[in-house]
């Protein structure tokens, strides 16, 4: 049965984050490369490579996406960000080119989450990184479909290994599809198993007892 | 949806058996049943009529179209149509699998009848697989999908409708919101 | 025993205006299951059904009772109530899971309800969400928020917790035919159309086109 104690929250995928989505707090840790517009005075902490208390204006630096999006605001220069040089424009036209060649895992692994994530800090080229990352999501949506789809009892990381992050959770609800389907051909979704909650505790109540 | 409950649906058709006993109507609360008399076929849904013959108190009647000569006319008709060919049940596949399995010794031919289902099953899967990259790649808002089963549908159901959410979301990053709810915390 | 079960056929329908046999309301308790299963938001609450299926189960239960054992009809009957009791359950499950995944938005919803409208929820649900609510506060605030600064103490629930998603698409079989569907482009170079459910069809669309339709029971949701 598909019934789960546990349901994950899903990533937010747009432009909005789900609070509570683990593969957006890891989406949230990704590093981008910013350009301070103004001084931080006492934060040359975070600047590893210089021993400054500082940070001057102009300092050229990396920080992640969760800190990078509460220091920006649109109006005020504080920071300015970098694009990541797959939204940029050389690879961007690899991509319109053909999107099934590229190792998204290896570029991203969130590349569909991070390329949202991007918008918000008012890039000249917002318009044509949106619609490169949606380009590339359909031009790779058939090859997604069909590796999921004929892999059952295969060794599957070969195909699994130049996914995304969502492409790759996209494969395994496209792999469960079809072993559910198959398991029920070979007659095996007749047998009831104990759901792992109860089996997890009452290994527990054992240990309880002896404590 | 698990296939099994797919599976349970299909159980509710009705199929004929020719039972062995004698009984009276019985009165189910989802409608009237028999009577039952030895060597006069009746009607009851999938779920009896297994049990039945499984305390061998009946032989089941196969369905009309669970026949060689007809289910190679739909192989035939399913390879050379684009669209999904009519089916003459919308639970073929589980009825195939139920009656085979519990009743092979009812069904002539039962080897090739598996045989050919599997065959129109592959042939419409492979049809539903080229669908849904279409309606991906042309980002369609509307498909008609008539003469799919629900068995059919549920194989590729969460990895479509998944993928279509995700599509979504990265569509709406191209309008930009000047007021875009903001996630502070 | 010829006929110890025929008197579960009649309905106590005095205390509803539709009259409905016991296999009609089985069928919409599996027309609410499946919908319910497959709409991406929480469907209102089907609770005069289920209180009806209930009462017809027990009913059955109570007259089986009487029955020897190894009794033939008994044992069919036995398996119809399986049957049913299985998609009662599945049908409560699915709402349970529904309101576990959307709890802060399916209070919101009851609270902005006007009086004299049915709630989504019943009693019982209403209940559930509520104190799931709560464990889920006193949770967050006990393993993570108390140790937070002052200013960082709160998440709201209602940010914090996505809301169901109405774009998302669904399969559908007509049951009454409707005309002048509304289909909005997916892209700026489409244009909108409308188009005509024929009795019978299906179709892949958007829940929020038709949303109205599975609440009225023109269409089935699969």
């Amino acid at each position: 049965m598909e019934t789960q104690s546990y349901m994950p929250v899903p990533p937010g995928v747009g432009m909005e984050e789900n609070f509570l989505s683990l593969d957006d707090i890891l989406l949230s840790h990704e590093r981008l490369p910013c350009r301070t517009e103004s001084a931080f005075p006492r934060l040359g902490f975070l600047e590893k490579s210089s021993d400054n208390r500082d940070i001057s204006e102009g300092t050229k630096m990396e920080m992640p996406l969760w800190l990078a999006k509460g220091l920006y605001e649109r109006t005020r220069r504080v920071l300015s960000v970098e694009l990541p040089k797959v939204y940029r424009e050389g690879w961007r036209t690899v991509f319109s080119a053909d999107p099934t060649v590229v190792d998204l895992h290896k570029m991203g692994p969130y590349y569909y989450g991070l390329g949202s994530q991007l918008l918000h800090f008012h890039n000249p080229e917002n318009a044509e990184i949106a619609q490169t990352v949606l380009q590339t999501f359909i031009g790779r949506f058939r090859r997604t479909m069909d590796s999921a789809q004929n892999a059952y009892n295969e060794d599957t990381s070969a195909l699994v290994e130049p996914l995304d992050s969502l492409e790759r959770a996209l494969f395994k609800v496209g792999q469960n599809g079809l072993n559910a389907f198959q398991r029920w051909e070979m007659g095996r979704a007749s047998h009831l198993t104990a759901s792992s909650l109860v089996v997890n505790y009452r290994k527990r109540k054992i240990t309880d007892l002896q404590a | 949806m698990d296939p099994s409950e797919v599976e349970f649906l299909a159980e509710k058709e009705m199929v004929t058996i020719v039972p062995n006993f004698s009984l009276d109507k019985i009165y189910l609360i989802g409608g009237d049943l028999g009577p039952f008399n030895p060597g006069l076929p009746v009607d009851v849904p999938v779920w009896l009529a297994l049990n039945l013959k499984q305390r061998q108190k009946c032989r089941i009647v196969p369905p009309e179209w669970m026949d060689v000569e007809k289910l190679e006319e739909i192989r035939d008709k399913e390879r050379k149509e684009e669209t999904f060919a009519h089916i003459p049940s919308p639970y073929y596949m589980e009825l195939t699998k139920l009656l085979l399995n519990h009743a092979s010794d009812n069904i002539p031919k039962a080897d090739e009848i598996r045989t050919l289902v599997k065959d129109i099953w592959d042939t419409r899967v492979a049809k539903l697989r080229l669908s849904a990259d279409s309606f991906i790649t042309l980002q369609e808002a509307h498909a008609k999908l008539d003469n799919l089963t629900l068995m059919e549908i549920n194989t590729t159901r969460t990895f479509l409708l998944d993928s279509l959410n995700y599509m979504y979301k990265l569509r709406t990053n191209m309008q930009p919101r000047s007021d875009a709810k903001s996630q502070d915390y | 025993m010829s006929d110890a079960f025929s008197e579960a056929s009649d309905l106590s329908a005095d205390d509803s205006q539709d009259v409905m046999t016991p296999a009609e309301l089985i069928a919409k308790l599996e027309e609410a299951w499946l919908n319910e299963k497959f709409s991406p938001e929480l469907l209102e609450s089907k609770s005069e059904i289920v209180e009806c299926v209930m009462e017809q189960l027990t009913h059955m239960e109570e007259n089986l009772q009487r029955v020897r054992k190894g009794d033939v009809k008994a044992s069919v009957h036995r398996m119809e109530i399986d049957r049913i009791r299985f998609v009662l359950s599945s049908y409560l499950r699915s709402r349970l899971q529904k309101i576990e995944k959307f709890f802060p938005h399916v209070l919101e919803k009851e609270k902005s309800r006007a009086v004299g409208d049915p709630s989504f929820l019943s009693p019982q649900e209403f209940a559930f969400a509520k104190e799931y609510l709560a464990n889920t506060e006193t949770y967050l605030k006990a393993v993570a928020l108390k140790h937070m600064p002052p200013n960082l103490q709160t998440v709201d629930m209602l940010k914090a917790v996505p809301e169901p998603c109405l774009d998302s698409f669904v399969f559908l079989r007509v049951k009454e035919r409707q005309e002048n569907i509304l289909v909005e482009p997916e892209m700026d170079e489409q244009r909108e159309y409308v188009i005509d459910l024929e009795e019978g069809s299906q179709h892949l669309i958007r829940y929020r086109a038709i949303a109205p339709l599975v609440a009225s029971g023109a269409v089935q949701l699969i």
